[in-house]
């Protein structure tokens, strides 16, 4: 919307009738950029950017100038300044602050300054609160603020950690509020020790190996090998502590270059299911010497600065790709490597001891870390994709050559226990990473691993990142950029054609060929569905009436027009919603029984045997338009399991269960408010007296009789709640039907199961065939499920471990143990 | 944070120059809006790319998803003609779209989102003189991506785009394009007799009129 181009000559003629709107907004628009207060903030926040030595005294002044009615834009500039953390040489910025701090309006900049950290905290807005203790704590090296109040403030933090039933997420934050501020403080803060925050650390134990990236299954230990693999922020701030412990904080100018650190304003969203109760760990790619050790006080300064960097500008991935390839300009010089052919920069290059890292390397690590975090991403694992994509275009000589070694080392993590949700996104990155840039990738040097099982890591990573390729391409454009062994189809890694439908009635000489053909063309000439039933029904009666058909005339007929259906739709998406919602009625009728959805979901996952995409895409809509329900679509993908399980087509039925829930809650809450709002009006009308109305309970076990309510509630409000309550129940069976599912796949049905998470059995997992490598991948996706969802199974633990786990309940193999353990682990109950 | 940098999320100057309705109404639709104007596009993308690419941004287990693509066709001859709407069930997935996907390549073409005030119908077909976007009867490259040069030569190429063309041969102008499905709603049983429609149920009114009524306050000046 060009709103700017108003104003200059452009109101006239047949846009005058608009122009009061246009008025508004122009005007309204102005206001806004041209306040002083908002001049004042873009001021300070652009010292950034400027010369800070030469314009500090002129902003100073400047600020001095003012009344006292700007003093919350004052420090709003600054909390906004502080957030472009590493845009500044920030020991000039500091002195700038303490020039114009002082009294009286350094305190008045000071009090709101607190002010907005308190509406953090109240807000739990963590990140915010940390970066503001970042800046609290310069301001008490500075002398601003005095070591006793800032060590309050820090054992405000770690008392947190003692309290009774916290939460990980809760004092995993709180943690790093005070072990951060002690990181920048410590030096006049010397007596206060970190073992608050060691103590709760030692006690993650368990969770931990829940969610690292490379754990064996037979031990509840993460092994000393994939140690060094992995980095679990906690660990490392701890031990970067100690080592600046150990030098009385001496090094800590040469770390943090005096910065004055950033806030931002977003808020968190309000959903009820939280999801951050987490250990988090960090894979490593390379090795201390390349790129930063975030056990290191350095190395944990510049992991934690970027990753705050890259969660802040999520906004704007181009924006957060340049400042994170100027990183270095805002870090203490000879912290990373001079950019290769820079020769002014090489020159007067004096590498720190310990230090010396490669950026780009660091770079790729850590948002690859990001991305591939357990049990999530705290952003969408598209938006590190795009964001290294973006990185790539800004410097592809430099960071090209990091991208491609952090593939090879990730490939190679395959066949060494990478988590099979780790490996997944692998693949999605890789995708989407080389359809930006061509599909170029040396294939050739991974030719020699066709030769191993189909289901080993490597093969499952080159078999999924190929066929997404496809998705994103198409079939000829992906098989012209590899190399001939893996064009073959029988080396199993591109198939041997082109995604598409199988229509099992196309060949004229195949059984009902006739039968099909009359319902296709009904369909095809947009015969109304009332009538596309009677013929069906007309045939199903001459078929009935014929001895030899072989199979139920039910069946058959269902058979024969759901896969006409599919087939009309099978030009497009498209194509395929608008012959779904022509024939909504045809498909319900089809569709009546339990044995009939299943038979539904078979004849489609038949249809699209060539597209697993499309498999995906159906089963999706027919949930959608409710032809078949989550939990039919998890009972169908655990009987398919044999050659692994569609991690995908679970996920998104365990998704569909969860999200209804999810709109039928906010559809309660805005009746609920509503009705409250009607109900508040009505009586403050009859007795002048407003009162509050009970609050919503939306505790998942006590959801059975939702009309213990308000008496008198909305006709729609009830019709919600009942919809709220089915949802719900709907929501519990998906989940049960979920852990029935493993149960079985993994306890009852499957020796291999047992045998790959015997004591040492992985050493011998070179040997492992096909099935050992299934069913290991199974396990991984238990304890996915199970880490992935445990916010959900959490509200029903009780009713899940009695229904799914009542066949485990007296069992004590190996198998049964580390069922039940996992199980604990995930919903907090070891 | 939105004010140290420009979110890429913001709606653009990108606006449908026939939409009826006043510029602040506009905006209060873009604000909540759930469907993508895609530009750019090759001719020769399928909605499965687009599906592919868009699904990355939704927020299933937050009830949304792709709902429908609706893919933009040359008026007369009915072939794709290098854009689209893309339609998810929240708008927050609409956002996603535009801070991650927009600016980054599908099928190898840099491709462009804009927030849109919603499908409406007619918006399928190009508006140019000769049927595809106006913006291809004044390109002057020659772009094998979509129908080489600009709408003139393109007539020359249509036997290499046979197959692109039949799939949309039936689009019918005017025709009602699919919702993509809606909310669940509790159904009835399910009649066991195939030749029963189903009957609806009173809460299925309570909905579907109330439902009616937003829509006809949202896009009653349209």
């Amino acid at each position: 919307m060009s709103y700017e181009r108003h104003g200059s000559g452009h109101g006239g003629g047949g846009r005058r009738r608009r122009r009061d709107d246009y008025d508004h907004y122009d005007h309204h628009r102005r206001e806004t950029q041209e306040s002083p207060d908002h001049k004042l903030k873009a001021a300070i926040i652009k010292l950034g950017e400027v010369d800070a030595e030469q314009e500090l005294p002129q902003l100073a002044a400047k600020l001095l100038s003012q009344e006292q009615s700007s003093i919350p834009a004052i420090a709003e500039g600054f909390r906004l300044a502080y957030a472009l953390v590493y845009l500044r040489p920030t020991a000039e910025e500091e002195n700038g602050s303490a020039s114009i701090a002082k009294p009286p309006l350094g305190r008045l900049i000071l009090n709101d300054f607190w002010k907005g950290f308190q509406a953090y905290l109240d807000k739990l807005a963590w990140r915010e609160t940390r970066l503001c203790i970042h800046f609290f704590a310069h301001l008490t090296v500075t002398n601003l603020i005095s070591p006793q109040s800032m060590l309050g403030l820090l054992q405000s933090f770690t008392a947190v950690l003692d309290d009774f039933g916290v939460s990980n997420g809760r004092a995993k934050r709180a943690a790093r509020c005070a072990m951060e501020g002690l990181m920048r403080a410590g030096r006049v803060l010397k007596e206060h020790s970190a073992t608050a925050v060691q103590a709760y650390n030692d006690s993650l134990r368990a969770t931990k190996w829940l969610v690292h990236p490379l754990a064996y299954m037979h031990s509840p230990d993460i092994p000393v090998e994939h140690a060094e693999h992995a980095d679990e922020i906690l660990d490392c701030a701890v031990s970067a502590l100690k080592t600046l412990d150990l030098s009385d904080f001496l090094d800590v100018s040469g770390i943090f270059p005096n910065q004055l650190e950033a806030l931002s304003t977003e808020t968190s969203d309000d959903a009820p299911i939280k999801k951050e109760e987490w250990p988090e760990y960090m894979l490593r790619l390379f090795d201390n010497d390349v790129t930063a050790d975030p056990k290191t006080p350095a190395g944990y300064a510049v992991r934690a600065g970027l990753i705050d960097i890259i969660e802040i500008f999520e906004v704007n991935r181009k924006e957060c790709a340049r400042l994170l390839v100027e990183y270095p300009k805002w870090s203490v010089k000879g912290t990373f490597k001079p950019r290769p052919g820079s020769t002014a920069e090489a020159s007067d290059h004096i590498p720190l001891p310990g230090r010396d890292w490669q950026l780009e390397s660091t770079l790729i690590e850590t948002i690859l870390g990001a991305q591939f975090l357990l049990p999530e991403s705290a952003a969408k694992p598209i938006y590190y994709t795009t964001l290294i994509t973006e990185l790539c275009k800004l410097s592809p000589q430099t960071v090209g050559p990091a991208v491609g070694k952090s593939i090879r080392k990730l490939y190679a993590y395959c066949a060494n226990g990478l988590d099979a949700e780790v490996l997944r996104r692998f693949a999605e990155w890789f995708s989407v990473h080389m359809s930006n840039f061509g599909f170029q990738w040396v294939w050739k040097e991974w030719v020699p691993d066709l030769a191993l099982p189909v289901h080993h890591p490597k093969r499952v990573f080159v078999h999924r990142a190929l066929e997404l390729e496809i998705r994103l391409s198409y079939y000829d454009r992906i098989l012209k950029t590899l190399p001939q062994p893996f064009q073959e189809p029988s080396a199993g890694a591109m198939p041997d054609q082109a995604p598409g439908p199988t229509y099992e009635y196309d060949d004229p000489t195949a059984p009902h060929y006739d039968a099909a053909q009359s319902v296709l063309n009904q369909l095809r000439s947009r015969t109304k569905p009332d009538d596309a039933l009677v013929h069906l029904d007309t045939l199903k009666n001459n078929l009935a009436e014929t001895a030899d058909i072989g199979e139920d005339p039910d069946t058959l007929i269902r058979s024969i027009a759901i896969q006409s259906l599919l087939h009309i739709g099978a030009r497009s998406f498209s194509h395929f919603l608008n012959a779904v919602e022509r024939y909504l009625v045809v498909l319900r009728a089809l569709s009546g029984t339990l044995e009939a959805k299943v038979h539904v979901l078979e004849l489609v996952a038949n249809f699209w045997q060539r597209s697993r995409q499309m498999v995906g895409i159906v089963f999706d809509k027919l949930m959608q338009y409710q032809i078949v329900e989550p939990a039919d679509v998890v009972g169908w993908v655990f009987a398919h399991s044999a050659e692994g399980l569609d991690w995908d087509l679970l996920r998104g039925a365990v998704d569909k269960a969860n999200g209804r829930v999810v709109v039928a809650r906010r559809r309660v809450a805005t009746l609920r408010k509503e009705d409250d709002d009607a109900h508040a009006r009505a009586k403050a009308n009859s007795n002048g007296d407003v009162s509050d109305a009970a609050a919503m309970d939306v505790d998942a076990e006590t959801m059975h009789d939702p009309q213990v309510t308000q008496a008198e509630d909305s006709p729609q409000l009830v019709t919600a709640l009942k919809a709220y309550a089915a949802l719900t129940r709907e929501q519990k069976s998906t989940l049960a039907r979920v852990l029935e599912g493993f149960v079985h796949t993994l306890h009852s049905s499957s020796d291999a199961a047992r045998r790959v998470i015997a004591p040492g059995a992985w050493d011998g997992h070179t040997s492992w065939r096909d099935e050992e490598w299934v069913a290991w991948q199974n396990w991984m996706w238990y304890k996915h499920f199970c880490r992935a969802y445990s916010p959900y199974l959490r509200s029903f633990v009780t009713t899940l471990t009695v229904v799914s786990f009542a066949s485990l309940e007296t069992a004590s193999d190996d198998g049964a143990v580390l069922m039940k353990r996992i199980w604990g682990m995930a919903t907090g109950q070891e | 944070m939105a004010s140290a940098v420009t979110p890429l999320d913001q709606p653009s100057n990108y606006k449908d120059s026939q939409a009826r309705v006043d510029r602040q109404k506009q905006h209060g639709l873009l604000q909540k809006s759930t469907t993508l104007y895609i530009g750019n596009l090759s001719f020769y993308t399928t909605e499965e790319q687009i599906h592919d690419m868009f699904s990355k941004c939704a927020n299933p287990e937050d009830g949304g998803g792709v709902k429908r693509i609706i893919m933009g066709l040359d008026r007369h001859t009915r072939t794709p003609c290098g854009f689209c709407f893309v339609e998810f069930y929240t708008h927050a997935e609409a956002l996603a779209s535009m801070r991650y996907i927009s600016g980054t390549k599908l099928d190898e073409r840099i491709i462009r989102c804009d927030l849109d005030l919603g499908y409406r119908e007619g918006r399928q077909f190009g508006r140019g003189k000769s049927g595809g976007q106006v913006r291809d009867e004044h390109r002057q490259d020659y772009d094998p991506g979509r129908g080489g040069w600009g709408a003139q030569a393109q007539r020359l190429e249509i036997e290499r785009r046979r197959q692109v063309e039949e799939r949309y041969a039936d689009a019918e102008q005017g025709a009602p394009i699919a919702a993509g499905g809606e909310e669940w709603k509790q159904l009835n049983a399910v009649p066991a007799e195939p030749t029963l429609k189903r009957g609806r149920s009173p809460e299925d009114e309570d909905e579907s009129s109330r439902q009616r009524v937003r829509v006809d306050e949202d896009t009653g000046r349209m």
